[in-house]
């Protein structure tokens, strides 16, 4: 086995502390600051990108819900603004119809009072006649002449017991 | 016919001798000087643009950069972080030299199945995550051989067990990276030699030759996933040993 013949120990182990050391000096002073360097300069690109992408978000989520908020006190307002006219226009409408039935029920009343009138008018001149033609009636027949109250009294028992109930 | 175990001759390439050392430019020093050679293209070509979105290439040493520095820092914590140029120049080195030796081309030499040189590797990190040891806790670190909670007469066993197991890491850590790389490239050799001879014989040996191919090519994709692994573990032990020394247990 050539591994195992002293002669070859020495070159070699001197090759290699030579060779290794320059790799060393190379690594330490160049490759590893240069890469280490450049990770780091990912990382805080990564970082700062992350740290802005947040910001944005947030501005974006704040946009968003005042926009939420103004669309929903648009909608609030909308709403109270049609409440409070369909309030305003219910309550017109039922003070025109007040009105309405009110004048409607002075008419009637009005109109009631006229018919009332005209009948105890009717009533009146029908007991006038009534008395005379009573009179007369009582007179020719029998010769009696009744004096004016028992017939007015008479009549307007009469007259009163056929008007009762049409009132 | 060559012996499977030619591959790992040294040859001297340009011979030099000081105060009576041997120090010969060997294939063995030229495959280091190709594994830096590779690791610097690599990372410097990879990392010239500089960019914040990565190619390609700038991903791939990004990726070997952090699966070094995760490793460390799950192994050893942040205390750790200090020694990430040490690993992973360490990590980088082996995988290099590991992988350059699976090349099929130029006859490369895989100088990490010499257990000189892991030994020396592995000698090197245990000598200095002992000196951090120290350094860090002082004489306190003698303490990492005695087992918490163990009873006086168990500690009269125990603590012999924990020295030994702890001089044994230098051991253990370049004979594992040592006898993967060697037990692997010769087998690829055997199967290798198998296929020559058999096609050696005529036809019908052609024919059978294919079995030991098909079986190279397998075992190919195997020793690739070896180098890288043992390249890993190698780094990862290290990272395991410097955590007992920055943290003892």
């Amino acid at each position: 086995m050539p591994q195992l013949d002293p002669a070859v120990f020495v070159p070699q182990i001197f090759w290699l502390f030579v060779v290794f050391a320059v790799l060393y000096i190379f690594m330490s002073r160049s490759a590893a600051p240069k890469i280490a360097d450049v990770l780091k300069k990912r990382q805080d690109k990564i970082a700062d990108d992350l740290a802005e992408a947040e910001i944005l978000q947030k501005q974006a989520e704040e946009a968003r819900q005042a926009y939420e908020k103004s669309q929903t006190d648009a909608r609030n307002n909308a709403a109270a603004v049609v409440i409070a006219k369909r309030d305003a226009l219910k309550a017109e409408a039922e003070a025109a119809y007040q009105k309405l039935s009110d004048e409607l029920a002075a008419k009637a009343d009005e109109a009631q009072k006229r018919i009332d009138a005209a009948k105890d008018k009717a009533v009146g001149e029908i007991r006038d006649v009534a008395k005379d033609v009573c009179a007369d009636i009582v007179s020719r027949i029998s010769g009696i002449k009744l004096d004016e109250k028992t017939i007015a009294k008479e009549v307007n028992a009469k007259t009163d017991a056929a008007t009762k109930g049409e009132r | 016919m060559a012996s499977p175990l030619d591959q790992f001759t040294v040859k001297p390439w340009v011979p030099i001798e000081v105060a009576g050392y041997d120090i010969s430019f060997t294939n063995s020093a030229a495959a280091m000087v190709a594994s830096v050679i590779v690791i610097t293209v690599f990372v410097t070509m990879g990392m010239r643009k500089n960019a914040l979105v990565p190619g390609r290439w700038q991903s791939s040493v990004e990726m070997c950069y952090e699966f070094v520095a995760k490793m460390l820092g799950d192994a050893a914590g942040p205390e750790g972080r200090k020694y990430f140029p040490f690993v992973f120049t360490l990590f980088m080195f082996v995988l290099a030299a590991n992988l350059i030796g699976m090349l099929p081309w130029l006859h490369p030499f895989t100088f990490t199945s010499h257990i000189a040189v892991t030994f020396a590797m592995a000698a090197f990190v245990f000598i200095g995550v002992t000196l951090i040891g120290f350094i860090t806790h002082g004489f306190k670190f003698l303490t990492f051989f005695v087992p918490h909670g163990a009873p006086w007469y168990l500690l009269l066993i125990l603590v012999p067990i924990e020295i030994i197991s702890y001089l044994s890491r230098p051991i253990s850590l370049s004979v594992r990276l040592f006898a993967n790389m060697v037990a692997g490239h010769t087998m690829l050799k055997v199967f290798g030699g198998f296929v020559v001879s058999l096609s050696a014989i005529g036809a019908a040996g052609v024919a059978g030759a294919l079995f030991p191919l098909a079986f190279i090519v397998a075992l190919t994709g195997l020793e690739l996933l070896v180098a890288c692994l043992q390249a890993y573990v190698f780094a990862m032990l290290t990272c395991l040993y410097l955590n007992d020394a920055l943290h003892m247990h």
